[in-house]
């Protein structure tokens, strides 16, 4: 039984590599740039699978050269290429959420993106086009539910405050972008304003008596459904997706009002050793071919190039054509940025039991 | 008679009340290693408790995990050299404070306990704009001094607390017999204070194998570190590895402590 | 004399280049408005002072910090005396058993903590099972939680220096006192407990250390509901992006804690020496 196991992760292992070098054959040709190594980030999980198992082989057979992955949350990269300024940054690409791009626009961290070099940039859907980085997916958040607690599916978010959830709902703290999301999303349902947050901590108020836990970070979170002590909450519908593969009970639904989320990007670090190779890393991310892999799980990554058909999970509850993806509704960062100090502080002081 | 009684009352109650103490701190000191040891037995796909069925799967996928492997040579690496250097630097320093009563020695034993007291992520964040100032990048010896830094504090209060122990007499008695200061050391001090340098060295080596907010900041884009890894697998996707790491770090621990044993068994014997 | 005050250069090196270096630049940080260092502003202290959320975090940290270190103590001198008088083989079971939990990476014991004191967990099926409480226990996401947790993560910094002070006591002068006729408690309150001292002094300050900056600890158990300094700070920096005003944070509470620290080692010191006349 064990080796069993243990074949099939290998396989899947080789299949991934596969594809990444099939992928590649389809590719335009660059110039090939044998030893040189670039330093990319990514993301934990899904993103670090996905840069490793598809991008890297892919890249290696186009350019020749090879991608040592740092592995890192997008906030820490912002704090570290601050603490890096006037030196040699710590990598080459930055991979960045859609609050930290301003963060770094404004600290001068990223430099703008070459377009005429990146052949798969004018493919992208207008929405995902932005002169410092190509956003390369969506992060979508809505209701995850356990399915074996929750017998009908939530469809709004008023059905948190239902009073048979009481207890039984969780929250995540407003340091992680699932949390300041849900945060604006519920303001301006209620009818709140960028400047206004009044409406969403009354929500957040009428909402505690069904408040069974605050994960502090998302490992807690999963473990919180993992062991069932939540039965409903905002959620991110990749983390859904990766939380179902490994078969906790957990299902992801779009509330009627629509989804919500925020764009991820790659971005080219200002002073960066190989400029020319992180175009072309990026360029790699945008390609459709390379999209509608990772469409697929155990990715389900959300697509942002015009020409991928889309499949799978996502048109289970999520957008049924790209014209539904382009219009995933945002959040206005610029406004939110500079008071997420101040919001967290409100959240410390009032969301208390 | 009465007064023998009582004292073998109070001895039994002293008793009574220190087993009973102890053996509560004894059920909470195994119970959440007991809990990771069984979930790392799980046969399920992500952690949960109690497990749906036992199979050794994760065990043996650890053999496979190079990512995580890597990470943990990088992680043993680092605190083995930070083990070392705070251990001597520790120590010697330890042998400078307890012998002095001067003011300056007491503000530096202060200054050296603070990196306890000062959140280690605004140290990691300071130390690599310093770093970056001085025009140099994170790299593991730099990740070494920092970890250091962090580790002194516990080698100086076990060592010092030992220390304090010391008879001074007992010193005195085998300079005037003639021993230099080196073999004084070597013969008396050290043998003496031994176990205290052992523990601190030891609390030393597990504060550096599963240190995150220094490593955030001062280890350089190749190095990942174990418990940073560790962190992203379970935030992640519930990784039933990690349970099985630690399961493993336990059982060389045991391993390593029998054969302490043994050494020290045959030592003893041979004397 | 000077031989012996030399020892302590190495390690003053040590941290005069790697310690109070990045203390300036964190010092310097916090005196600006942003990460640039443009402009001399008091405004982050200002902010921190003129705020009383603020030091009711900081007053809610140290207090933290003092529960966990009584409880370890409570628990842990006891375990620590068991190992002392235990033969050889026992000792180092019993040594083994103390030093479990940092054996297990703190993220992982997370998980553990999640599942002995969920609102289904194993301590509350335990309790409700012997008709102790129809209720569950609320313990996680409570301070009470976070108490427990942290004197049981702390336990071996606690044991350890009181053992290795303990196993070198003199069984002589325990039996002399009982020779006296006087009782084990009384032996134990006057000779025993008053020669360990500087094993618990050790041991209580590097377990109230460690528990008031046990960033992971407090935040897994306590949620982002309990808020302790070191998520504050965390929340500021890596949440908020502004550094300036962790950075001031950070000088404040080190600062509070090394006062803190420095009056227990005062008192400590005092205690040795009239111990010892």
């Amino acid at each position: 039984m064990t080796t069993f196991r243990t074949v099939t992760i290998d396989r899947r292992r080789l299949l991934r590599s596969a594809g990444g070098l099939a992928l590649a054959a389809s590719l335009p040709r660059f110039a090939h740039a044998q030893n040189k190594t670039l330093i990319a980030a990514t993301f934990p999980g899904t993103w670090n699978e996905a840069d490793r198992d598809v991008i890297a082989p892919a890249f290696k057979q186009l350019t020749g050269a090879a991608v040592t992955q740092s592995i890192i949350l997008g906030t820490d990269q912002v704090s570290r290429l601050i603490a890096a300024k006037g030196n040699k940054p710590p990598f080459d690409v930055a991979f960045f959420d859609a609050p930290q791009v301003i963060d770094a626009v404004r600290e001068g961290l990223i430099v703008e993106y070459p377009i005429a070099q990146s052949p798969n940039y004018k493919d992208l859907l207008p929405t995902a086009q932005d002169k410092w980085g190509p956003k390369i997916t969506m992060q979508v958040i809505g209701l995850g539910y356990n399915p074996d607690k929750v017998k009908t599916p939530p469809t709004s978010w008023n059905d948190l405050l239902d009073p048979k959830y009481k207890g039984r709902v969780g929250l995540t703290a407003l340091n992680s972008q699932l949390g300041i999301a849900f945060l604006a999303e519920i303001n301006r349902l209620k009818g709140g304003t960028d400047e206004n947050f009044e409406p969403a901590f009354k929500f957040l108020k009428q909402l505690l008596p069904n408040v069974g836990a605050i994960g502090a970070n998302l490992g807690a979170f999963a473990t919180l459904w993992q062991q069932e002590q939540i039965d409903i909450a905002p959620y991110n519908f990749n983390f859904v997706q990766t939380l179902k593969a490994k078969d906790v009970p957990v299902e992801f639904t779009i509330p009627a009002t629509g989804p919500v989320g925020w764009s991820t990007s790659l971005h080219i670090v200002a002073g960066a050793a190989e400029p020319e190779l992180a175009v072309q890393y990026i360029d790699l991310h945008l390609a459709a071919a390379t999209q509608e892999k990772l469409l697929k799980p155990p990715y389900d990554v959300i697509p942002t190039n015009a020409k991928v058909k889309l499949e799978g999970a996502i048109t289970k509850s999520l957008a049924k054509s790209l014209d539904d993806v382009a219009k995933i509704r945002t959040i206005n960062w610029e406004k939110i940025n500079p008071q997420r100090g101040a919001l967290i502080d409100r959240f410390n002081r009032e969301i208390k039991l | 008679m009465a007064g023998r009684r009582r004292i073998r009352w109070e001895a039994l109650s002293l008793k009574l009340v220190f087993g009973l103490l102890a053996a509560i701190a004894l059920l909470f000191l195994v119970l959440p290693t007991a809990v990771v040891l069984l979930t790392s037995l799980t046969s399920s796909q992500s952690l949960r408790f109690p497990p749906p069925g036992f199979s050794l799967r994760w065990y043996v996928a650890l053999l496979d995990a190079d990512q995580m492997q890597r990470a943990g040579l990088n992680s043993l690496i680092v605190a083995f050299w930070t083990t070392l250097l705070s251990s001597i630097c520790g120590t010697a320093a330890a042998l400078a404070i307890a012998r002095s009563r001067s003011p300056l020695m007491r503000a530096a034993d202060l200054l050296f306990m603070s990196p306890l007291l000062l959140p280690a992520l605004s140290f990691g964040f300071a130390a690599l704009i310093f770093i970056n100032r001085l025009g140099l990048s994170p790299s593991v010896p730099l990740l070494v001094l920092g970890h250091g830094i962090v580790c002194v504090p516990f080698v100086l209060r076990t060592t010092l607390a030992s220390l304090s122990q010391l008879d001074a007499s007992l010193l005195e008695a085998s300079e005037s017999l003639g021993a230099d200061r080196l073999t004084t050391f070597r013969r008396i001090t050290l043998p003496l204070i031994g176990p205290g340098i052992g523990a601190g060295a030891f609390l030393a080596f597990m504060a550096s194998f599963d240190n995150v907010p220094v490593s955030l900041f001062l280890a350089d884009e190749r190095t990942e570190m174990l418990p940073i890894h560790l962190w992203q697998q379970i935030e992640t996707n519930l990784d039933v590895r990690t349970a099985a790491a630690s399961g493993a770090i336990v059982i060389a621990t045991l391993i390593l402590m029998l054969l302490a044993e043994r050494f020290a068994g045959l030592t003893r014997q041979m004397h | 004399m000077e031989a012996d005050s030399r020892l302590v250069l190495p390690l003053a090196a040590l941290f005069t280049a790697f310690f109070v270096a990045p203390l300036v630049v964190l010092l310097l940080l916090s005196l600006h408005g942003d990460i640039a260092m443009q402009g001399w502003t008091l405004g982050n202290y200002v902010k921190f002072f003129s705020d009383p959320f603020s030091y009711s975090i900081l007053i809610d940290t140290l207090l933290l910090g003092v529960k966990a270190t009584l409880v370890c103590l409570l628990f842990g001198y006891p375990v620590a005396w068991l190992c002392a008088s235990a033969g050889a083989r026992w000792q180092s079971v019993l040594v083994f058993l103390v030093i479990l939990p940092i054996l297990t990476s703190v993220v992982v014991r997370t998980f553990s903590w999640i599942v002995i004191l969920g609102r289904q967990g194993l301590l509350n099926q335990i309790v409700t099972g012997l008709g102790l409480s129809n209720e569950p226990l609320r313990l996680l996401y409570t301070e009470v939680g976070v108490v427990m947790v942290l004197a049981q993560v702390q336990m071996p910094l606690m044991v350890l220096p009181i053992l290795t002070v303990l196993s070198k006591l003199d069984p002589n002068l325990g039996d002399a006192s009982r020779v006296l006729g006087a009782g084990e408690w009384r032996t134990f309150f006057r000779i025993t407990l008053p020669l360990s001292l500087p094993g618990i002094i050790a041991g209580c300050i590097l377990t109230y250390a460690a528990s008031i900056t046990a960033f992971v600890t407090q935040t897994l158990i306590g949620g982002a509901r309990l808020i302790y300094m070191p998520l504050n700070i965390y929340q500021q920096a890596v949440g908020a992006n502004n550094w300036p005003f962790a950075a001031a944070l950070s000088i404040i509470f080190m600062i509070t804690v090394m006062i803190v620290v420095g009056v227990l080692g005062a008192i400590g010191r005092r205690s040795e020496i009239h111990g010892r006349a």
